[in-house]
Formats: C-alpha cells, structure tokens, sequence
C-alpha cells in the first residue's frame, strides 16, 4: 500500500515513515501543501495523511484538489486543532477518517487496516492465530468451528494486539485503544491484565495460548 | 435600610420639623405682621389726617375748641389732636397700655406734631393691639392642619417620584450584577436613565465587564493556544518512543524505561488535552441539541467503568425512579461529566466501600441526581477550591490532576446545571447535580 504523509512538522513525518515502512507501507513525504499537491498528481496512493495546519494553507483545502487527481484513496487527516467544525467540514469534504493529535501510531496503523477493509474492500479470510483462527471482517475468534465468547473489550484487545503482532504493546497503549478519551491515568492499576487473564482462560479451554506473551515490565506481544 | 426608604424619611424628617418650627413661630410671626401692619395703617391714619387739615384748616377738626379727640364706638381706634410746645418736635410709634373706662387696653400709638397756623400741634392716633393676638391660636390650629394635609400630600408625590427615580438602579443591579452569568458572552444593554450619577455607574460597570471579557477571553486564548502547541512536540514525543520500543536491538531494561517515559509523557498529554478540552467547552464549541435519557446514560458509564470496581471490591448501584430526558444537551459532555464524578467516587473509595446514585425532584421542581460515596471524603477547608484547575487538596499521592472536576464544572456551567458537595472526612462525599426545571423534556 502506498501512503503519502503530508505534515510539516519534519521530525513527526520521519516517525511515521519510519512506523509504516515498518508495517510494509510505502511512503512518501511531503511537507506543504503545494508539494502534497505536485505529490499527488503524478503518483496513485492508497492513503494520504494530511496534516491541517500547514505552513503554505489550510490542508482542507487539498483535500477537494487532491480528491480529482486521487479519488480512490483514503484520506485521514492528523489535526491538533481538534475542535469540532474541522472535524465536519474534514468529513464533509469526503475524508475518511480523523485523527487527534497527539495520537498513537499503532491507532493510526489501526484505523488504515479498518479503512481498507471497508472501502478497499479487502476480503480477509479468518487468520490462523496459534491454533485459533480471527475473523477482523466479522469480529470473531474461533476454534476449529467452534465461536469462543469474548466480550467486545476483550475482542478488542485480542484484535489490536493481533494487527501489532510481534509488537510489545504497552498497558497504557492498549487502554488507550480500549477506553479512549476515558482511559484513566493510574497505569499501575491492572485493568489490562485482568481482561488478558479473562481472554486466556477463555481460549485455554480450547488450546494452549502460549502465542499470547507478557513481557515483563512493558505489556503484552502476541508472537508468530 | 433601602435607599429610597431613606429618603422618604429624610424628606418627610424634613418637612414635619419645618412645619413645627414655622407652627412655633407663627405667635410672634403674626404679632410681627400685624404691627407691621397697624403701623401702615396709623401712617395711613396720620396721612389723611394731614390731607384734611392742609385743606380744610386745623379748624375742621378742633371746631374752635383747643383740643379734638375722637373714639371709635369699641375702643379699637381713636384720634386726639391738641396743641404741644412750640419746639416741641416727635414723630413716633409706640405700644401704650391705656385705661379707657375701667378697661387696661393695649394700644399701638403713633404721635406726630405738625405745624398749623403757626401754632404747634399733637397728632395722637390709637389702635388696640388686642384684637389681633386673639386670632393666634385658631390661625395655627387651621395652619397645622393645612400644612399636615400638604406634606400627606407631597409624601405621596415623593415615593412616587423617588421609586421612579431610583428604579434605574434596580435595573442596573439586575442586569448587570445580578442576572449575568460568567462569562458576558452578550454585551450587555446600558439601562435608560437621565440621572447622571446612574449613568455613570451604569457606564463603569459596563467597563469593567468588558475589561474582565477582554482578559478572560486572553486567558482562554492562552490555555487554547498553550495546550495546542504543546501538542505538536507530544506527538513527536510520543511517535519516536513507540518507534523506539519496537525497536529489536533494546534490552529489556531499555524498554522499561522507555515506558516509564512513556507514561510520564502520556500525563502531559492528558493535561494538555484537559485544558483544551475545557476551553473548547467555555469556547461554546459544543452543540447542545440532543435529548439525552438519564438512566441509559448512566448505564453506559456503568459499563465504561464496571471494570473499575474490581480492585477494590466495590459495589456501584444506581437507583433512579423518575423517567427523565434532558433536552437541549450535548451528550459526549454529560457522559464526560458523570463519568468524572462517578469515576472519583471510585477513585477515592475505602476497600469494599459502595457508589450509589438517586435521584429526586425539588420543592422547586428541578431535578436532582445525587452520587453518594463512601470513600475518603474532602476536608471542609478544601470544599470550596476542589473545582478550580490544578488545586488538589492533600490526599494520597496518584489521585490524578486536578482536572477532571474542573471539567465537570465547565460542562455543569455550559448546561446551566448546578453541582454541590456534601463531604465529611473518611465518611464520603455526595455530589447533587441539579438540573433546571427547563431541561426536562
């Protein structure tokens, strides 16, 4: 998948550069609006990542431009102005998706997986996970044909520990992904580790999860 | 005392003691006239009495004889002429007591000597005095009564006119003390008033309202702008040390630490995004349109937040009778702000205590939710600051920074709800939300 970063702020475009390349995205970089735009129209991307407050304009104002050059791809804009008319007028002007800054990489990561599932249209058969398989499209875990029961926070867990796997994720990342904006600030509270153990003890009754790693001091990894 | 109260009083202080004092003089003022007036008179007297004598000769009056004199049928008035001494010169008035046939009478005299056929004569006139003091009494009966009968009167006029006069002030308290609610979003109307002094009142409060816009709105623009600044370098932050965990050459120390940075990072970034979430809501950046259900909310937050009772064994109940949808609300708000305070009744509970939320309507018809804990409680001195930004009052460390109550009150006061305290130490806090009887859909 091609990505196509336009963001100012240099060091912030190099970090996500450097995360998505490592998920298997190409990427390229452009840091005002006109360069975004000579981007654009001479390359396809999949996923164009547009910052607002650009040194050269408003990145709304790419948005219908970029649009005609690049009507099929995603467009998520990265904002830290957050307020809520640049979140509409963004979505009015046909971008996918909206990002408050400071995010996660692993959410943005998250939110372009979901996106091209849903509008790229990409069918994902249920993946092996040990010896379990995951259904991302339909939300499931299963065993054999066997459903196993997950609550919708436990299922959200296991699921973006599944799209970062091989990843260390943190407690604090993954209350983050989970209970957002509600996410508390006393870290050393086990909220986390209670529902991992609840997953565990779910799916040992089917096969072993030793797949599904504490890594001590730093949070969960699910290996493969 | 209200001010035009006091003015009456003055006013009518005023008066009465006026009127007593002119009552208390009329004896000596009414002497004072009428001798003013007997004297005008006994001039008048002499005058006509000249005039006849220039014309007619002395001999009209004296008929021959040396001397004339003449009473009036009462006594009241007489007229003497006879002759005086050659050099003999006197033109004066003067009070004489005479006895005319047994009776003392008070007489104003007025004796003048004029010359006629060489001779000179003695013009004595009288009039008794009498007759006009006896008039006293009755005059300041009839005088006291009128003059009550005026000030009943102008009392009247007065309150009318001093209500009216000070109606303008009323007005300016009301509209510009009384009913503005922080921040003066409106500019607020001067109150029509041709008295001066109002006007300026009316005039320097309107200057300090907006001067306290003007510096409000600075510091508003300043959390917005600070927080949002801030935010660029968090996310650099925080994307290069997401970069740095998945790196595969750190050690597992590194990796630690880097989440113990990470941590420290994410509690700037929640107080970053606290400000500016609560200066969006003082902002007005929130549509207010929905109708939210109370118990359907409240079940979703004990959802989002059942996870959050385990660790201390706790039990949360919510037992809500009336049926209640709130109109005209934004619902992420509301969420947010019974999320903060059912959250800190958890957060500062005792091992095993309980959350329990009721509800009920007011003598004023306005309903009310209550959160009841049972946790640690907040001391009586620290009551009154636990909504402002940053004050935390002395509890355990990690009990979090002071925002989220801040947040609930810039939701309570966007919505026009009202939220109060009830605390006592180690025995729990009650939080009564009120919500006014116009929310109610």
């Amino acid at each position: 998948m091609k990505v196509l970063i336009v963001e100012d702020e240099k060091t912030l475009a190099y970090e996500m550069e450097t995360f998505l390349k490592k998920a298997f995205y190409l990427c390229d970089l452009a840091h005002t609006v006109a360069q975004g735009l000579e981007k654009i129209e001479v390359n396809s991307y999949d996923f164009i990542l547009l910052d607002l407050g650009l040194p050269d304009g408003d990145g709304l104002s790419l948005l219908p431009k970029a649009k005609k050059h690049n009507p099929e791809a995603a467009y998520i804009i990265l904002t830290a102005r957050g307020n809520l008319e640049d979140r509409i007028t963004g979505l009015d002007l046909g971008a996918d998706d909206y990002l408050a800054k400071p995010f996660s990489l692993l959410e943005l990561q998250s939110r372009m997986q979901a996106i091209a599932r849903r509008k790229f249209n990409v069918k994902e058969e249920a993946i092996p996970l040990g010896e379990f398989s995951i259904d991302l499209q339909k939300r499931l875990v299963q065993y054999k044909e066997e459903q196993i029961e997950l609550s919708r926070k436990e299922y959200d867990l296991l699921s973006y520990l599944f799209l970062h796997k091989n990843r260390v994720l943190t407690r604090m990342q993954l209350s983050e992904h989970i209970w957002g904006t509600f996410a508390d600030d006393d870290y050393d509270s086990n909220y986390i580790d209670a529902h991992i153990k609840n997953i565990r003890k779910k799916l040992n009754l089917w096969a072993p999860t030793d797949w599904l790693e504490t890594v001590r001091g730093v949070g969960y990894r699910i290996k493969k | 005392m209200k001010l035009s109260a006091k003015l009456i009083y003055f006013i009518t202080g005023s008066k009465l003691a006026v009127v007593l004092l002119f009552i208390l003089s009329m004896p000596f003022l009414v002497a004072r006239i009428a001798s003013e007036y007997t004297n005008y008179s006994l001039r008048d007297q002499q005058k006509k009495a000249l005039d006849k004598v220039q014309k007619d000769g002395i001999d009209y009056y004296l008929q021959g004889d040396d001397s004339y004199g003449s009473y009036t049928m009462l006594k009241e008035e007489y007229v003497a002429i006879e002759p005086a001494a050659p050099e003999l010169l006197i033109d004066t008035i003067k009070t004489v007591e005479r006895i005319v046939e047994g009776d003392t009478l008070s007489y104003r005299v007025l004796n003048h000597t004029f010359k006629a056929k060489n001779k000179n004569y003695l013009l004595e006139i009288g009039k008794t005095v009498g007759s006009i003091n006896q008039y006293n009494k009755p005059l300041q009966r009839i005088a006291l009564y009128v003059l009550m009968g005026l000030i009943a009167l102008t009392i009247v006029i007065d309150l009318i006119f001093t209500r009216v006069l000070i109606r303008p002030l009323g007005k300016i308290i009301e509209s510009k003390l009384l009913n503005r609610k922080f921040p003066f979003k409106d500019q607020s109307k001067p109150v029509k008033t041709t008295t001066q002094d109002f006007k300026y009142l009316d005039e320097s409060l309107i200057s300090l309202m907006d001067q306290i816009n003007v510096d409000f709105e600075k510091e508003r623009e300043f959390t917005a702008n600070a927080s949002h600044e801030l935010m660029t370098p968090i996310s650099i932050l925080q994307n290069k040390m997401e970069n740095l965990l998945a790196d595969d050459q750190i050690t597992e120390d590194v990796a630690m630490r880097i989440v113990g940075m990470m941590k420290t990072l994410d509690r700037l970034k929640k107080i970053s995004s606290s400000l500016l979430f609560i200066s969006r809501i003082e902002n007005d950046q929130f549509v207010k349109l929905a109708s939210v259900k109370l118990t359907d909310l409240l079940e979703d937050i004990k959802e989002e937040i059942s996870h959050r009772l385990e660790d201390k064994g706790l039990t949360f109940s919510i037992h809500i009778k009336e049926k209640v949808t709130l109109k005209n609300v934004n619902h992420d708000l509301l969420f947010q702000l019974f999320y903060n305070l059912i959250n800190n009744a958890i957060k500062y509970n005792v091992e095993g205590g309980s959350v329990m939320v009721t509800d009920a309507f007011n003598k004023q018809g306005d309903y009310q939710i209550f959160i009841k804990d049972t946790g640690i409680g907040i001391a009586s001195e620290d009551i009154d600051f636990i909504f402002d930004r940053f004050r935390k009052a002395n509890l355990s460390e990690n009990v979090g920074y002071g925002l989220g109550l801040s947040i609930v009150k810039s939701i309570a006061l966007y919505h026009n709800i009202d939220i109060k305290v009830a605390s006592a130490v180690k025995q729990g806090s009650t939080f009564t939300i009120t919500f006014p009887q116009v929310m109610l859909g």
